[in-house]
């Protein structure tokens, strides 16, 4: 339907869909996050929930205690090279569809501990992130904005065709390997189909 | 409190062929160290616990220091005495190189709190503690090999990413991208 | 038969059964047609919180413990009665405080022979 037409329906009062707008509808605004917190953006992530910012307006009513009622995986904090496999596995138990928010500098690239011996440099290397927040950590709004970001994301996801929802679409992969324990890193260090290195100018090469 | 000298007179005369020396420290702090033998260290930290005078019944902190020259790792322990209200007095052990020989008693049968330390130094500089109950990595897992904080630990080549590259980074970002190209043959 | 005086309810019951199997049946259905299961031995792990299982989930517990979680609740039942009791102590006559007494008696009775039988000692 002609998008002018619908606004000038909406406008006398008559509402029209289609079930890709209503399936949407409905999706975003029920985003379940799983309660988990890795290091003090998680206080944030808190605050975000609590009266004062509400978190729950958008949808986000409840945070499930386990992976598989949660929609949402925010990486709120460091993941260390230790918790990176609980982190991967637990994105893995979550029922599709899955999102992830990457709150903070730690979980997008390492952030002030890039360099440290057992800090991950970014969760992306394993699982698929949609929303990324810089900030250190980021205030609620930002929490907020990137909720906000998701839905739309959401709501723009066709049914059928290219770019649908992982869970309406066969050949979507299922299973994020987890990384294992290696004798001096995580072996592998990347997921090599979900990451690759963004490509940089560095002066000297 | 006594003096550090005082003290290590002290232990001289309460424990015999203790081999304590003393490290000064030339700083403005003048904060001297007692650096025990390893044979004796138990009997010593006992006697510093349990002495009337002295009564050190906290240790506050235990850290490790890596020396690649002259080659020997070193472990230092704080004390304070909360029922005497004095300290700091610090300790020091070093084990005999860093490689093979990495012993060193610990003194967590005569000070609880240094349990995670111990675990902690053990993790991060290898030192082995004989006697500790329960000497498990604290931070890294357990599969892991090295040891991070020694000054020639090389972390792993993970250096694809680095937008804001310099110094020590950028040398290694810069090997990085000439070993990448190396490898695909270009 | 549609004489019968019960077909009424019959007809109500398959209708109130259905009213229930239906919206299970669609999406069902629906999970069938557009949605594909993706199983892995990850996802079908039994232990939700991130770390790999290890050892038996078949262990022994102290009995002390539910002996202990039986005489926590009781004093916790008493406490939601004493407590509306003290908001109304003082307009309250002296049947309803020998009552009262006679209550937290029996259950401080109940804690004397706990206590004696050595129940509370956690060793």
């Amino acid at each position: 339907m002609d998008n002018r037409l619908k606004i000038e329906l909406e406008r006398q009062g008559i509402v029209a869909t289609t079930l890709q707008e209503l399936y949407n509808w409905g999706r975003k605004n029920s985003v379940w996050p799983m309660q988990f917190g890795l290091a003090c953006c998680a206080i944030e992530m808190i605050a975000t929930t609590m009266a004062r910012y509400d978190l729950a307006r958008f949808g986000a009513e409840v945070f499930r205690s386990s992976p598989r009622q949660a929609d949402l995986l925010i990486v709120s904090g460091t993941v260390t090279k230790k918790m990176a496999p609980q982190v991967v596995r637990l994105y893995n138990q979550m029922a599709e569809p899955r999102y992830v928010i990457a709150m903070g500098a730690c979980a997008i690239s390492g952030g002030p501990f890039k360099q440290g011996y057992n800090v991950l440099k970014g969760i992306d290397r394993y699982i698929p992130v949609d929303v990324y927040i810089p900030g250190c950590p980021p205030r609620p709004e930002a929490l907020i904005e990137a909720f906000i970001a998701l839905q739309k994301k959401i709501a723009a996801q066709p049914l059928t065709g290219e770019g649908r929802p992982r869970h309406l679409d066969a050949d979507a992969p299922g299973e994020f390997p987890v990384p294992a324990f290696g004798e001096h890193d995580l072996e592998p260090p990347a997921n090599e189909s979900v990451w690759h290195a963004p490509l940089t100018q560095i002066q000297g090469t | 409190m006594k003096s550090v000298e005082e003290i290590k007179s002290a232990i001289e005369a309460a424990v015999p062929g203790a081999g304590v020396e003393l490290v000064p420290n030339s700083s403005p702090s003048a904060q001297h160290s007692l650096l025990l033998a390893p044979e004796k260290a138990v009997a010593v930290a006992t006697f510093l616990r349990d002495d009337a005078e002295l009564a050190f019944d906290f240790l506050s902190n235990v850290t490790g220091v890596d020396w690649p020259e002259p080659g020997y790792l070193e472990v230092v322990y704080h004390l304070y005495s909360m029922a005497k209200k004095h300290g700091p007095l610090i300790l020091r052990m070093r084990t005999e190189n860093r490689i093979d020989h990495v012993e060193l008693p610990s003194l967590t049968p005569i000070w609880r709190s240094a349990e995670f330390q111990e675990r902690e130094i053990f993790d991060l500089f290898g030192v082995v503690f004989t006697g500790h109950p329960d000497l498990r990595r604290l931070l890294m897992w357990d599969e892991f090999k090295d040891h991070p904080m020694r000054k020639d630990y090389v972390d792993p080549d993970d250096f694809e990413y680095e937008p804001t590259a310099h110094d020590a980074v950028l040398e290694r970002a810069i090997e990085h991208r000439k070993q990448l190209s190396v490898s695909s043959g270009q | 038969m549609a004489s019968s005086p019960y077909f009424s309810l019959a007809a109500l019951f398959v209708a109130a059964l259905g009213f229930g199997l239906a919206p299970l049946g669609l999406v069902w259905l629906w999970a069938k047609i557009y949605s594909p299961p993706k199983p892995n031995s990850i996802k079908n792990a039994i232990y939700e919180c991130g770390l790999e299982s290890k050892g038996d989930a078949w262990v022994q517990f102290r009995s002390a413990y539910y002996l202990y979680g039986i005489i926590f609740l009781i004093f916790d039942v008493e406490a939601v009665f004493l407590l509306p009791f003290a908001v109304v102590f003082t307009s309250l006559g002296a049947v309803a405080c020998a009552a009262m007494l006679v209550f937290v008696l029996l259950l401080i009775e109940g804690l004397a022979w706990a206590w004696a039988k050595g129940v509370l000692t956690w060793s």
